[in-house]
């Protein structure tokens, strides 16, 4: 195919096509490696240890098995400067990128002696003076200065932070993909509308429409709230690659309540919102387009990074008024606004800031 | 369901459905004493099924990072008499929580949210204080006051091991909702469906049936016929459980089976092996017929004061002296809050471990024994039994279709 393709749409679609029309896999990794070895040279240290699912499959690009939760830290992946090499645990080649070789891999243990060996035996890790790591638990303090390596264990964040805020265009391409999974849950939601519908089962309708596709781990289960006869938010979420896009809109059930003036104070909110996602900008930007769009602290995020996953900044809930915003940072923006009697109205888009002001890459019809 | 006729656990029957105040509290006691016998004032919590197992409250399933940014975190002070809980989703707060324990969200990863937190810790915790904590993100080793920091696992994990009747009681319904939904999905296999089709199929059905969310990726894995023609391994043994896609399903595949959810917190564990089109043959009857001795086998033995390492041996004698597991798992996991926790049975730990480890009533198995004969792939289920006083009783259903029903 030429080089980059004029109608972009070409890429929005889940099937390996025989031109190989979309999303290059091989540069995406290979970007991403890049920025990561680039961070260590600039912060200095040796070796990252990662357990975070975003961090270790941004380093990896590894096909692992999606599971919800978090999980205390524990070093999924391995990154060592010197050799420029990414180690993973991972008994089995399958879902390991060519990149990764099986000297690379090390295997699932549960006996942490004997995944400290197994750590131990990385080339360049013992040498290591500085390991940036993403969590430590009292035990992994403990083990990794006695077995693994005697570096200082340092925060991996600016170096895992640094490189996945600014996305690629590759990466903006996975995000759009996402986006059109998350509408293609939507649709199958809205159809799905009648009265005496329950959330169990538009949750069921949602997994079923995201599975189908080929996604079948979402970003998250909260995917609808309302009260019948009120307003019942949609927000499906959705995941392409480990790449996350956020989905909001809110529907009437049935005879619904007086709702115009609610819906249109929440899009109100919302293009304010938008708005402030401009380069330059700081997270006090979004809160005082909020504000001086009449609208009190929603009790939920304004907005917050998104790329493999949530991503800092967060902003609302008090936090983030210095969150500086950048040119390719994809942000989930959201307008809450509720109101006695007559319920909340949600919308919630992905929004990617760039120069010349803020593209959504979320498109479904408002209340 | 019924109650569980005659089994007992520390003279307590198991309920039909479980009285999830009185659950909380028990686990609440567990933690308490734990923290009273092993002299530390407190425990910090951020990992997802800690914080269940402590504060019984229920969230959104999330995946891991933003699990993480949007984490629930549970406190919890010696000698108090609830666990202090920070969440974004006051809601899923248990109703008998006092009020002067509930709080908003405190954001761990978070430079900017770390000052709150060492505010909310400080209300609770002396300076100096000896603190169990499961995770410990950067941004706290910066910004909170010095603790003596050691692993809440010690803690939680001592309380964890073995269960009150009321969360076999939820282990078993979780387990119910699982199977049925499985009954589904066993209906659409055919050849020419894709492994996410089941996924499809599976999930909305158990959310139907009043799942509270799903735990994993389901796993649907064709077993090659050899070893060798599967993916290659570290060790040389089965790679399992490989990740879902929209590969399809042919003539002849067999299936590994595999899917998790949790109600009220408690995960399920569902295992089996399916063939695809034709009903298993007369080999594959006699893996499953090897499978079920072999379980068959463990049980004869298992009851309280029992060693894991004597299931262990056992389950190896009727398999002919061949382990039958893969290398990287085990015999028998146990189950709760997480998918596999204590006890383990086989594992890299070592036959130490295994001999110091013994069954207790309360302690819950899923045997998970693998069947496997190069060139015909192979056979793998999962029974899932709770340790009684007396014995065991078995939790997970007690069909394998399409292979052949036994008890």
């Amino acid at each position: 195919m030429s080089p980059v393709a004029r109608d972009r749409g070409v890429y929005l679609g889940m099937m390996g096509l025989e031109d190989d029309a979309r999303v290059d896999f091989t540069r995406l990794r290979t970007e991403r490696r890049a920025k990561v070895f680039a961070g260590m040279e600039t912060h200095d240290l040796d070796a990252l240890m990662l357990g975070g699912v975003g961090n270790v499959r941004y380093v990896s690009g590894a096909r692992q098995l999606g599971r919800s939760g978090v999980l205390p830290f524990a070093p999924v992946a391995v990154v060592v400067r010197e050799s420029r090499r990414v180690h993973l645990l991972s008994t089995w080649d399958e879902g390991v990128p060519p990149e990764i070789g099986r000297d690379d891999l090390y295997r699932m243990s549960w006996n942490p002696a004997n995944l400290a060996a197994d750590l131990a035996s990385i080339p360049g890790l013992a040498e290591a003076r500085r390991v940036g790591t993403d969590g430590l638990t009292p035990m992994f303090a403990a083990l990794i200065p006695q077995l693994v390596t005697k570096a200082d264990l340092v925060d991996a964040g600016p170096v895992m932070t640094g490189a996945r805020r600014i996305k690629t265009p590759d990466e903006i391409v996975c995000l759009e993909v996402a986006a059109a999974i998350a509408e293609a849950a939507l649709s199958a939601m809205e159809d799905a509308l009648t009265p005496g519908i329950t959330e169990r089962e538009l949750l069921g309708i949602y997994h079923e429409r995201i599975a189908t596709l080929g996604a079948p781990m979402p970003p998250s289960e909260a995917v609808s709230c309302g009260a019948p006869g009120q307003l019942l938010a949609l927000a499906p979420g959705a995941l392409y690659a480990g790449y996350e896009a956020g989905l909001g809109r809110t529907r009437v059930v049935g005879a619904g309540p007086m709702h115009a003036e609610l819906a249109s104070r929440c899009a109100r909110g919302m293009d304010a919102l938008v708005a402030a996602c401009r380069p330059g900008n700081t997270g006090a930007d979004l809160y005082r387009a909020w504000e001086d769009a009449g609208n009190e602290d929603p009790g939920l995020p304004l907005a917050h990074g998104l790329g493999l996953g949530a991503e800092p900044p967060l902003i609302g809930l008090g936090r983030g008024r210095d969150a500086a915003l950048e040119e390719g940072m994809v942000l989930s923006v959201q307008s809450w606004v509720a109101e006695e009697g007559i319920g909340g109205c949600l919308e919630r888009d992905t929004v990617l800031v760039e120069s010349g002001g803020p593209t959504l890459l979320t498109r479904y019809g408002r209340l | 369901m019924k109650p569980i006729d005659g089994a007992t656990i520390g003279g307590r029957a198991i309920p039909d459905l479980p009285d999830l105040p009185r659950m909380r509290r028990e686990r609440f006691e567990r933690l308490q004493q734990q923290l009273e016998a092993q002299g530390i004032d407190g425990l910090v919590l951020l990992g997802s099924s800690s914080v269940a197992y402590a504060t019984g409250a229920a969230a959104p399933a999330q995946d891991g990072d933003r699990a993480a940014l949007f984490r629930t975190v549970a406190v919890v002070v010696k000698g108090d008499s609830a666990p202090h809980l920070y969440t974004l989703f006051t809601d899923g707060a248990p109703a008998e929580l006092p009020e002067d324990h509930l709080h908003g969200p405190l954001f761990p990863d978070l430079d900017d949210g770390i000052d709150a937190f060492a505010a909310a810790l400080s209300e609770h915790l002396a300076s100096g204080a000896r603190v169990g904590v499961d995770d410990l993100t950067h941004a706290m080793l910066r910004g909170l006051p010095r603790f003596e920091w050691v692993d809440a696992s010690d803690v939680v994990g001592a309380a964890k091991l073995t269960k009150t009747p009321d969360e076999i009681a939820c282990i078993r319904n979780a387990q119910r909702l699982n199977e049925l939904a499985m009954t589904d999905a066993l209906a659409a296999l055919r050849p020419g469906v894709r492994q996410i089709d089941l996924s499809a199929v599976f999930l909305r059905r158990v959310f139907e049936l009043g799942a509270s969310a799903n735990g994993i990726d389901p796993i649907w894995q064709v077993m090659a016929p050899t070893r060798e023609l599967g993916p290659w391994t570290i060790h040389g043994d089965l790679a399992y459980p490989t990740v879902t896609s929209d590969r399809f399903l042919r003539e002849g595949d067999v299936i590994w089976v595999d899917s998790g959810i949790t109600w009220h917190g408690y995960a399920s564990d569902y295992g089996r092996t399916w063939t695809t089109g034709a009903g298993p043959n007369t080999k594959q009857q006699e893996h499953f017929r090897r499978w079920r001795a072999v379980v068959d086998a463990a049980l004869d033995v298992l009851k309280p004061g029992v060693s894991a390492l004597e299931l262990g041996k056992a389950a190896i004698d009727a398999n002919d002296g061949v382990r039958p597991w893969i290398e990287h798992f085990y015999l028998a996991h146990g189950v709760g809050t997480e998918s596999a926790e204590m006890p383990l049975i086989g594992t890299d730990l070592g036959e130490g471990f295994d001999e110091r480890l013994i069954m207790q009533p309360g302690m819950v198995l899923v045997l998970e024994p693998v069947i496997w004969e190069e060139g015909h792939a192979g056979y793998r289920s999962e029974d899932i039994v709770a340790v009684t006083d007396t014995g065991w009783v078995k939790l997970s259903g007690s069909t394998y279709e399409p292979y052949g029903v036994t008890t």
